[in-house]
């Protein structure tokens, strides 16, 4: 009976999805999944005063990534879909064959710990790290909500409208802090190649997830981002995530990125002091 | 608005006059400080306070895990209402648990300013950007537009500024009540306003003022001032600290120990 209503659930779920998919194509222009073209041929990127690609500005994901999970399928994003009414979101940023993570085995069973823990969970740890007031990390910010860049002669700095996340891109050529201080947002160091902004993120702590289901790394996780500035309102991003600790071989994950607007960002508390933490809701699993 | 904006170019126009003039020889230590393409001194960099103005902004003396302290407050004094300094009292007595910073809550302004964690200060073409290491905490001071129309509770409240010379003002409204000015119990309500003056006196050196109004709490208007130092290290950077707030609320089943990731490790 259960397994029939959530079969029902699932094709409801992807009728909506279709439907959804329809609208935004019948409205066409600039939906939330309006994606710029890229530049062409001969278009070169503007440059600023110090001679880099100029991408300053606001931008924001147009790639249809939900951060309820990032793995393909409508598996993993069933209860997304029963909550609020929300769009179901089919964005499948893994570049993959299967468009999974190439987790190791023990990390696969983790990872199916995580999840299930979604529904009631042992302890706090065991819940998204977001819920609990924590830094969301890299690169599940960049599907979460705009970013701000400004660019300077010895560093970037991105301004993250979600849950007033920052991080300073040094391009100055100094070294990555010693390997055992750890960061939620990890330490990132850039250089520009030709229209690509290059940046390598190292002293991840490998406790931010890439969504809310429990996809994860260890602190052995590396991340190198490519930034590749393809038109003038367009930024095709890809982020490369090696850890021999968690996953069989690296992985990539790639969504577009578009220019926006300037708008004021204003403050944007998560939990902190706005909610009460109601834990009756959050059922603690019976012991098995 | 438009008319705004034009004040606001004169306002600019004038400060790079005014420093022009500086320039020329007129004198002032502020001669010497770093600028940006416009004129305006560059705050960029990373920023730090030296003084015990988080355990108490008035003067105090030294309690276990406090140093002592001179006191920033002009006059040295909080002008409390009698209630409200009943409510200090109060808060005092109980900081431990009733401190706001003490739940994780943002610090508030300006308490996140002398917090004992340094701050970057990335300033734009756009707006000025205060990034704390403290709890990630941010602010954006927007240099175009009013305040937003209240009431708004933000921790961090709405922050609006402007150049008077070399002083950068920033007034900042819409604040939410449950923030206190440190760890002492000094507190206000949801209509505190507060205007902060950043002046670089020299590249290394701002120098803060604040005045704080809050007729709920407060007699009258009243300042503090201290000095910020730039952090010199090479390779300087911000790094991180979170606040767990929440990790202590769940509590697993007595008895019963959660499986742990090693547990999950092949051997």
């Amino acid at each position: 009976m259960k397994r029939r209503l959530m079969a029902s659930i699932r094709a409801i779920a992807a009728t909506a999805a279709v439907l959804s998919l329809v609208t935004t194509v019948t409205i066409g222009g600039q939906g939330r999944n309006f994606q710029p073209p890229a530049g062409g041929p001969d278009w070169t990127p503007p440059l600023n005063a110090y001679g880099d690609p100029d991408i300053e500005g606001r931008w924001t994901e147009r790639s249809d990534i939900t951060t309820y999970s990032i793995q393909a399928g409508l598996d993993d994003r069933d209860e997304h879909t029963q909550i609020g009414g929300q769009r179901p979101q089919l964005g499948e940023p893994i570049m993959t064959p299967d468009k999974k993570i190439p987790y190791l085995p023990w990390a696969a069973t983790f990872a199916d710990f995580l999840h299930e823990q979604h529904y009631g969970a042992w302890t706090g740890a065991y819940l998204d790290p977001v819920s609990r007031g924590l830094l969301e990390g890299l690169p599940r910010l960049h599907y979460q909500g705009a970013m701000e860049i400004y660019q300077f002669p010895d560093y970037i700095s991105v301004s993250y409208a979600y849950g007033h996340a920052y991080r300073i891109i040094y391009t100055d050529g100094r070294p990555h802090p010693p390997s055992n201080v750890k960061l939620w947002m990890g330490d990132s160091r850039g250089h520009w190649e030709g229209d690509t902004f290059v940046s390598e993120v190292t002293n991840l702590n490998g406790q931010a997830w890439f969504d809310i289901v429990g996809s994860f790394s260890t602190d052995a996780l590396t991340m190198v981002e490519r930034w590749k500035f393809s038109g003038p309102e367009r930024i095709d991003y890809e982020v490369t995530m090696t850890d021999p600790n968690a996953y069989r071989e690296p992985w990539t994950m790639g969504m577009v990125l578009a220019k926006t607007e300037y708008e004021e960002m204003w403050p944007s508390e998560v939990w902190e002091g706005t909610v009460i933490a109601d834990t009756d809701s959050l059922s603690i699993r019976p012991p098995q | 608005m438009s008319k705004r904006f034009v004040g606001w170019t004169m306002a600019s126009v004038f400060a790079v006059l005014l420093t022009a003039g500086q320039a020329a020889g007129q004198g002032t230590a502020a001669a010497n400080i770093p600028r940006t393409a416009d004129g305006t001194p560059d705050l960029s960099g990373i920023w730090q306070v030296m003084n015990t103005a988080a355990f108490d902004l008035e003067p105090h003396q030294a309690q276990e895990g406090v140093p002592a302290g001179l006191g920033v407050v002009e006059g040295n004094v909080i002008p409390y209402l009698p209630e409200a300094l009943e409510q200090r009292e109060m808060n005092r007595a109980n900081r431990d648990t009733l401190d706001p910073e003490t739940k994780c809550f943002l610090p508030g302004v300006p308490r996140i300013t002398y917090m004992e964690y340094p701050f970057q200060i990335v300033h734009t073409s756009r707006n000025v950007q205060f990034l704390y290491e403290y709890v990630h905490a941010v602010r954006h001071i927007f240099m175009e537009g009013e305040h937003l129309p209240g009431r708004i509770d933000w921790f961090m409240g709405d922050s609006r500024g402007r150049w008077e010379g070399d002083t950068l003002v920033v007034d900042s409204v819409h604040f939410d009540p449950q923030t206190w000015f440190d760890r002492a119990g000094n507190f206000h309500s949801e209509d505190l306003h507060v205007v902060e003056r950043y002046t670089m006196v020299t590249a290394d050196r701002l120098d803060y003022q604040v005045t704080i109004e809050d007729p709920q709490v407060f007699s009258r208007p009243w300042n503090i001032r201290m000095p910020i130092y730039r952090r010199a290290e090479e390779n300087m950077q911000l790094l991180e600290y979170e606040c767990y707030a929440f990790d202590d609320v769940f509590h697993p089943t007595p008895g019963q120990a959660p499986p742990t990731i090693d547990q999950f490790r092949e051997p």
